[in-house]
């Protein structure tokens, strides 16, 4: 049942060479399947993709209905070379991915890995990744799926891979087969530990001792993050990885000062902002901390602020 | 009073301290002025042009996102039509050598030529200080000024953030958008918008 495990791939790109090379693509892909290898990964400009999962049957033998399980989207760049977060900065998009599955399957959203700060200019910054990087889609199997035999789910992708020189348009259809009923004796996926390790590294909900607010100025807006007594803890730098688009300047230095408990960071409004915000969520990674976190803080406007009189109490 | 006049020596010293991006083109200042030196060999100053409408049109022929543009025909359409109605539409290069997109002014004469591209004329910027003047972030990234020399649009082409050529005919194109309402005498709706696209191929030692 090796073989169940192997990752047929077909690739598509526009260049003039993309026939022959998707002839030899696929013909390396067969002959790693037949040689029960699965480490074919589909050629993305400057790097390569695999649609992988971290053999979530191991557990209960199968995919049954109502089980959730993962798949990754395994991307390996090379030196130099770069894809995009879900809120991408001043530049670029994130790669956007079309499912193909059996009646009964359903995926969910990408679950995005904590972003770099990608300085392509003085006055372009982008959020993504760089090196390897395997994003998370959830999946819901529901009692619509046929159990009796393997399905075969697929992925049709199409991003933007990008250096601090030129960007390259790609695309990739991948595809994997999964066993479903019984399937027993499917091996140890290589790359449990690369989901594990993933996971460990996805922003989460802060403790719930931390108190957040935000203040809007005329500018920026201004975090304050009280840690209460979490002990033990030393900020010394942070930074805020904004979710949505056009909120702030990526390109401004986000200043950091200590205050009594915790820290408050001053993040500039970006240009493109037309209207008030409501809420400011992002991902903020703290320095001596081996953690992100996700954070989703009401905007207070200073007029409203005063009437209503909201005070920051220190724990 | 007393505030406002404390107000404007803060924002004043603020002004001098702060790095050459903050000092960009803004929707509804005074568009930043430049000389430019064009593939066809000419020289064009934009305070020359007062009294037109200017259209800056941030450009990188290898980009997938321009490539949209011009694959489609697009672009070469709206220089088309709105040259033709008297607005004068700078193309604006500013990838440094060695980087996608910067051409020498022959290549960008024969990619033109090729393109049957009809730009007033196309700025060649390998330093990036037009680039860094405007604080062009993507290719394309656009601008609209008005005969009075005021910033009027500064963002996307349209609203489809996509290299995907389907998307040209369904996209409200900002920039025609702009002009046609600021032609009419409206105020321009929609003013500022992210730009989508590849980032500027920015010289690494400007700046």
């Amino acid at each position: 049942m090796r073989d169940i495990l192997c990752i047929k791939i077909t690739m598509q790109e526009r260049s003039p060479t993309s026939g022959f090379f998707r002839v030899l693509t696929f013909g390396a892909a067969l002959l790693l399947c037949a040689t029960g290898a699965h480490a074919a990964g589909a050629p993305i400009p400057h790097g390569t993709l695999e649609l992988i999962t971290e053999n979530p049957w191991i557990e209960k033998r199968w995919i049954a209905a109502g089980q959730e399980f993962d798949v990754g989207l395994y991307f390996q760049l090379e030196k130099g070379w770069h894809i995009y977060w879900v809120n991408p900065g001043d530049s670029g998009e994130p790669p956007r991915v079309d499912w193909h599955l059996p009646a009964g399957l359903t995926a969910g959203a990408i679950e995005w890995p904590t972003p770099r700060r990608l300085e392509d200019s003085s006055s372009i910054v982008d959020y993504g990744y760089e090196g390897a990087v395997l994003l998370i889609v959830p999946m819901h199997a529901d009692p619509r799926l046929a159990t009796e035999r393997a399905t075969e789910i697929e992925a049709d992708l199409k991003l933007l891979v990008c250096s601090h020189d030129m960007c390259i348009p790609g695309r990739a259809q991948l595809s994997l087969t999964l066993p479903i009923g019984a399937h027993a004796s499917a091996p140890r996926s290589r790359y449990a530990g690369l989901f594990a390790d993933t996971r460990k590294s996805f922003p989460r909900p802060p403790p719930t001792a931390w108190k957040f607010s935000v203040a809007e100025a005329k500018d920026s807006f201004v975090l304050t993050v009280n840690l209460g007594q979490t002990k033990g803890l030393q900020i010394t730098q942070a930074v805020f990885f904004p979710l949505a688009e056009s909120q702030t300047e990526n390109a401004a230095a986000q200043k950091f000062a200590p205050v009594a408990s915790g820290f408050q960071m001053t993040l500039r409004k970006s240009d493109q902002l037309q209207k008030p915000i409501a809420r400011l969520k992002g991902v903020l990674v703290l320095s001596g901390w081996d953690q992100a976190y996700l954070i989703d803080v009401p905007v207070s406007r200073p007029r409203a602020a005063s009437r209503s009189g909201i005070k920051i109490h220190s724990a | 009073m007393k505030r406002s006049t404390l107000y404007s020596m803060v924002v004043a010293l603020a002004l001098c301290a702060m790095p050459p991006l903050v000092s960009a083109a803004k929707v509804g200042e005074a568009a930043p002025d430049f000389t430019g030196t064009a593939s066809n060999g000419k020289t064009f100053h934009l305070a020359d042009y007062r009294g037109k409408y200017v259209v800056l049109e941030w450009h990188n022929n290898g980009c997938p996102y321009v490539r949209k543009q011009y694959n489609s025909g697009n672009m070469q359409r709206l220089q088309k039509q709105w040259t033709g109605q008297g607005v004068v539409w700078f193309t604006v290069l500013s990838s440094a050598p060695g980087k996608q997109g910067y051409l020498n002014a022959g290549e960008e004469n024969d990619y033109m030529a090729k393109e049957q591209a009809a730009p007033t004329a196309a700025l060649l910027d390998p330093s990036g200080n037009i680039g860094h003047l405007y604080d062009a972030k993507t290719s394309p990234h656009m601008f609209v000024i008005n005969p009075q020399g005021v910033v009027i649009y500064d963002g996307a082409i349209d609203d489809k953030p996509t290299t995907e050529l389907s998307d040209v005919p369904g996209a409200t194109n900002y920039v025609s958008l702009a002009l046609e309402q600021a032609m009419a005498g409206k105020s321009v709706a929609v003013a500022t918008t992210r730009p989508y696209g590849c980032s500027v191929k920015y010289s690494d030692s400007a700046h």
